[in-house]
């Protein structure tokens, strides 16, 4: 691979990374949004979501694709649902840490538990490999179009949903004041279910796409959780086209700088920026958004 | 509240007691500190395989005079901290003179001292990292070391033509230990490294690593690589369209790795230290495997692990059933010893004296000898 | 007794270590999320230095300052952020921390981690039986102890609870939040780095890998477990919480089943932990004078 293939396919690869982690973005910034809390076990939803496929694609379901993936996505859906009644509703109204620990250790539970069915090894959903498409020298797989292509739609589709439906108005109203919007009659307990449904289903689609480009492994939640959040951060808490900047940001960046450095960093590259944007924005108070 | 909290630790100090070990039964205790859980798990699985083909072997003639062997196995979950811990327990709880040591050479080396500070003979079938007997005169190797496969594996690149490559390698002992063997040598024979790429184990995504590899469009890339990682890595080459001969080590020369890569494994080379495959001890060793467990693919190494079983076995008849005693046994046992693998002689550092080199060639889904 | 005199020891670094802990998060309200990266650098450069011939009390001086200094350099920038940002910038440093061990093998020797590591000589007396290093480690939880005890029940301990229930208020009152945070903070760390020492020439084996958010959790689930803000509550987590977890090890099962009590046992802890922070978040040891349920 001569040179100018050479970054261009590392560009390509920071877009498609880029989408993905604007999906897990877009999940983790909503539920934030809506709750005000970050929800540390938002990587086990994405992870989840890549193995709820396996396990629907595997004996002794052995569904053909089209069926195993709404079956994958409805279960995530329900995990995350599962967790908000489980675990979140009941804390409602505890402090932070108190919130904080508790995700931290449903996080803890959840990727355990993932070892536990499948194993620590990376797993892989076992398509046929297929030489990419080539075109100016890069490469690229139908699966690679694919995943753009997916989380296009995700985005706009989730713009749709929040900004011109009436659900997508009560979730907005939440975001703005939690007690307000319980006082003038809004259906909280309906947005909220919505919300996490919602960000349930952006982190399985996100899972599943990540695992259809790289193979599935029980970690491979948490990194993406801290990446989710640089993204958030970058593009503003609560804000949807934000998480997709940030997201975009995120991959291009962390492709582009093991170009200079050591591939062992790659991971680090979005650690760095997430600790960077925090020290640089002294006038976040009291754990309360001021953006 | 206080209460529960004096039960509670009470009930966990009895529970520790009571599973303090009985007393030993009339039974020639071995340990084993395999990866039976864990990334590397595959290739504990298939040791475990092979010593209890051998164990069964030397229990049903009757053992070491009249005496069964019985294995402890400790899962060391295929990292170097749960290596130390089960090498600790081993020796501390089940007190056996004698270890059977993990895979991975640093998983190997993170538990050496451990065994060599509590004086307890501890045998590696399968590392292959330069330094591995380095901690002590209680640590044999019966695995030829890397020195060998470097110059191999250089000499390899060199009589295919390839004068300048990229080297990856896998960042852990035997992976920096092979490459700088391969590096040195081809260096000396006038070729030139273009690039050298340390990986992580584990990951999932190695494209960053191949695109850099792949840069420049290379004859051919030296991987040196394991089972798992080896996959992903040529399947993700695959897809990435980079052709190129792919140059590897013993790690990656097992029917997993093939099973796991599919088509993107056609092809790949590699070096390993050969075992001739048509002595009638081989023939023996693989009809009993194929009767044991139903298939004749022999898992990687676990022809080495069935030899050390056999060697141990000789030296604790000679040596008696002491660390001391089986220390000072195993060279005179060895010398000479012809086992699955070939000759058994120990050198003065305790590892293999007699390593021989061979080539193997992923073709047709199968991995063969490469024959030119 | 081999066995109990390990966990013994296990238990009082992990007291050292919760201890430590306990006094950022109970007592100051700080959501330090990445406290393992002090007992990383407490351990690595204590063993580091060992290994490259220098004397145990130096190398042990060198480890715990070096968390310190770290701690210093990390809370400057980072106190500035509140609640869950600052939460998620300690776990990034961590990270940070951990990749760095990972990947410059040339300082670190990378993910092959550092064999070898000499045990403990002072005054020329030689730590290396079981025996001999509890009392060692034992020395060093009661000075831990005592220290945190006293600086915990002092005026200083007293700012830092106003600091944790509202800081505001504090400011007002004319206590320079930052200063006391960042105190608690360094303290902190430096105790951090003291247990991490005592780890790496216990095991006489560290890597990367041992110095993970695992481990945050664990020590998380420690000082919740006994009671955050209490004394003793860390010291009552760390008993039993390592003596759950080995004697869970000692069962007699057989090997095929050590795939699946590895991740259980954690499930266990995690679920541990959200159902204490559901029903119990003060855990064990009641924090006087607080409320049952911890709530804004």
């Amino acid at each position: 691979m001569d040179s100018l293939p050479y970054y261009l396919q590392t560009i390509i690869n920071g877009i498609l990374a880029g989408c993905i982690y604007a999906l897990f973005a877009m999940g983790l910034t909503l539920v934030y949004g809506v709750l005000n809390f970050v929800n540390f076990a938002h990587g086990e939803l994405i992870m989840w979501g890549a193995y709820f496929l396996l396990l629907a694609l595997a004996e002794p379901f052995a569904l053909p694709l089209y069926a195993a993936v709404p079956v994958a996505l409805g279960m995530t859906a329900l995990l995350g649902a599962a967790m908000d009644f489980a675990v979140f509703r009941p804390l409602r109204r505890a402090n932070r840490l108190t919130l904080l620990i508790a995700a931290i250790g449903l996080s803890f539970f959840l990727r355990n538990a993932a070892q536990l069915f499948w194993g620590a090894e990376v797993r892989t959903y076992g398509f046929e490999i297929r030489p990419g498409l080539r075109w100016l020298g890069v490469s690229l797989t139908p699966q690679q179009i694919a995943i753009i292509v997916i989380s296009f739609l995700c985005i706009v589709g989730v713009y749709l949903l929040f900004f011109k439906s009436r659900i997508g108005k009560s979730m907005r109203a939440l975001a703005d004041n939690l007690d307000l919007a319980r006082i003038s009659g809004i259906h909280t307990r309906k947005a909220i279910l919505s919300a996490w449904i919602i960000s349930s289903l952006l982190a399985g689609t996100g899972g599943i796409l990540l695992a259809l480009d790289t193979n599935l492994h029980p970690e491979m939640g948490v990194v993406n959780l801290i990446k989710a959040f640089a993204a958030t951060l970058i593009g503003g808490v609560g804000n949807i086209w934000g998480a997709l900047i940030g997201g975009l940001i995120i991959g291009l960046a962390e492709n582009i700088a093991v170009l200079f450095i050591s591939p062992g960093y790659k991971d680090a590259v979005a650690f760095l920026i997430m600790v960077l944007i925090l020290l640089s924005r002294p006038f976040i108070v009291a754990g309360e958004r001021t953006d | 509240m206080k209460r529960s909290v004096v039960f509670l630790s009470v009930f966990s100090l009895l529970a520790c007691l009571a599973a303090a070990p009985v007393m030993a039964a009339e039974n020639i205790k071995i340990g084993a500190a395999f990866a039976l859980s864990g990334s590397i798990a595959v290739y504990g699985e298939g040791f475990k395989k092979c010593v209890d083909l051998a164990v069964d072997e030397i229990n049903a003639k009757g053992g070491i005079k009249g005496k069964k062997i019985e294995i402890v196995y400790e899962d060391n979950k295929s990292n170097p901290k749960d290596c130390v811990s089960a090498v600790r327990k081993l020796i501390t709880v089940d007190r056996v003179p004698v270890i059977f040591g993990p895979a991975g050479s640093s998983n190997f080396m993170a538990a050496a001292p451990v065994a060599q500070e509590s004086r307890v003979v501890m045998l590696s079938a399968q590392g292959t990292a330069e330094k591995l007997t380095q901690a002590g005169k209680y640590i044999f190797r019966i695995i030829p070391s890397n020195s060998k496969q470097g110059q191999r594996l250089a000499k390899l690149a060199f009589d295919q033509g390839y004068r300048r490559l990229p080297v990856m390698y896998i960042n852990n002992d035997w992976g920096l230990d092979l490459k700088d063997g391969f590096v040195t040598s081809f260096r000396k024979m006038g070729g030139v490294v273009t690039d050298i790429i340390p990986f992580d184990e584990k990951k999932t995504d190695y494209r960053t690593e191949l695109l850099r590899a792949a840069k420049g469009n290379p004859q051919a890339i030296v991987n040196l690589t394991y089972i798992n990682e080896g996959a992903v890595q040529f399947k993700q080459a695959y897809e990435l369209g980079i052709k190129t001969q792919w140059l590897c080590g013993s790690a990656a020369r097992a029917p997993k790795m093939v099973e796991l890569a599919g088509k993107a494994a056609e092809g790949v080379m590699g070096t390993y230290p050969s075992v001739p495959q048509d002595t009638k001890a081989y023939q023996t060793f693989k009809t009993a495997y194929q009767n044991k467990y139903g298939n004749d693919k022999i898992p990687i190494f676990g022809d080495y692990n069935y030899d050390m079983v056999y060697l141990t076995a000789r030296a604790i008849e000679k040596g008696g059933y002491t660390a001391e005693g089986i220390r000072k046994a195993l060279p005179l046992v060895s010398k000479g010893y012809q086992g699955v693998t070939g000759d058994k002689t120990f050198d003065r550092q305790r590892g293999m004296e007699k390593a021989d080199i061979g080539i193997w060639i992923v073709k047709g889904g199968k991995i063969e000898d490469y024959k030119k | 007794m081999d066995l109990l005199l390990h966990l013994t020891i296990v238990a009082a670094i992990y007291a050292i270590f919760a201890l430590s802990l306990n006094l950022e998060v109970g007592y100051t309200g700080l959501f330090n999320f990445g406290h393992v990266a002090f007992f990383a650098l407490g351990a690595y450069t204590s063993a580091l230095l060992s290994l490259g011939g220098l004397s145990f009390p130096l190398a042990m001086s060198a480890g715990i300052v070096a968390a310190g200094l770290g701690g210093l350099i990390i809370g400057i920038p980072a106190l500035k952020l509140q609640g869950d940002y600052f939460g998620i910038a300690t776990l990034g440093f961590a990270e940070i921390v951990r990749m760095i061990l990972q990947n410059q093998a040339d300082w670190t020797k990378g993910p092959m981690g550092l064999p070898g590591i000499p045990r403990p000589e002072l005054f020329s007396w030689q730590f290396d039986t079981l025996p001999a290093y509890l009392a060692l480690v034992l020395g060093a939880a009661a000075v831990t102890f005592l220290v945190i005890g006293f600086l915990t029940l002092s005026p200083f301990g007293r700012v830092l609870k106003a600091i944790r229930d509202d800081e505001t208020a504090a400011a007002i009152l004319g206590k320079n939040p930052f200063a006391y945070k960042m105190k608690s903070f360094v303290i902190g760390s430096l105790f951090a780095g003291l247990a991490g020492v005592l780890w790496a020439h216990f095991i006489t084996f560290i890597s990367p890998g041992d110095f993970t958010l695992t481990e945050t959790i664990v020590v998380l689930l420690i000082v919740v477990l006994g009671g955050k803000g209490t004394l003793w509550g860390p010291v009552v987590g760390a008993a039993v919480l390592i003596f759950f977890q080995e004697s869970v090890r000692l069962l007699r099962l057989p090997p095929e089943w050590s795939g699946i009590l590895g991740p259980l046992q954690q499930m266990v802890f995690g679920l541990l932990l959200v159902i204490l922070m559901i029903f119990r978040p003060e855990g064990l040891i009641r924090e006087k004078g607080k409320d049952t349920l911890a709530r804004d």
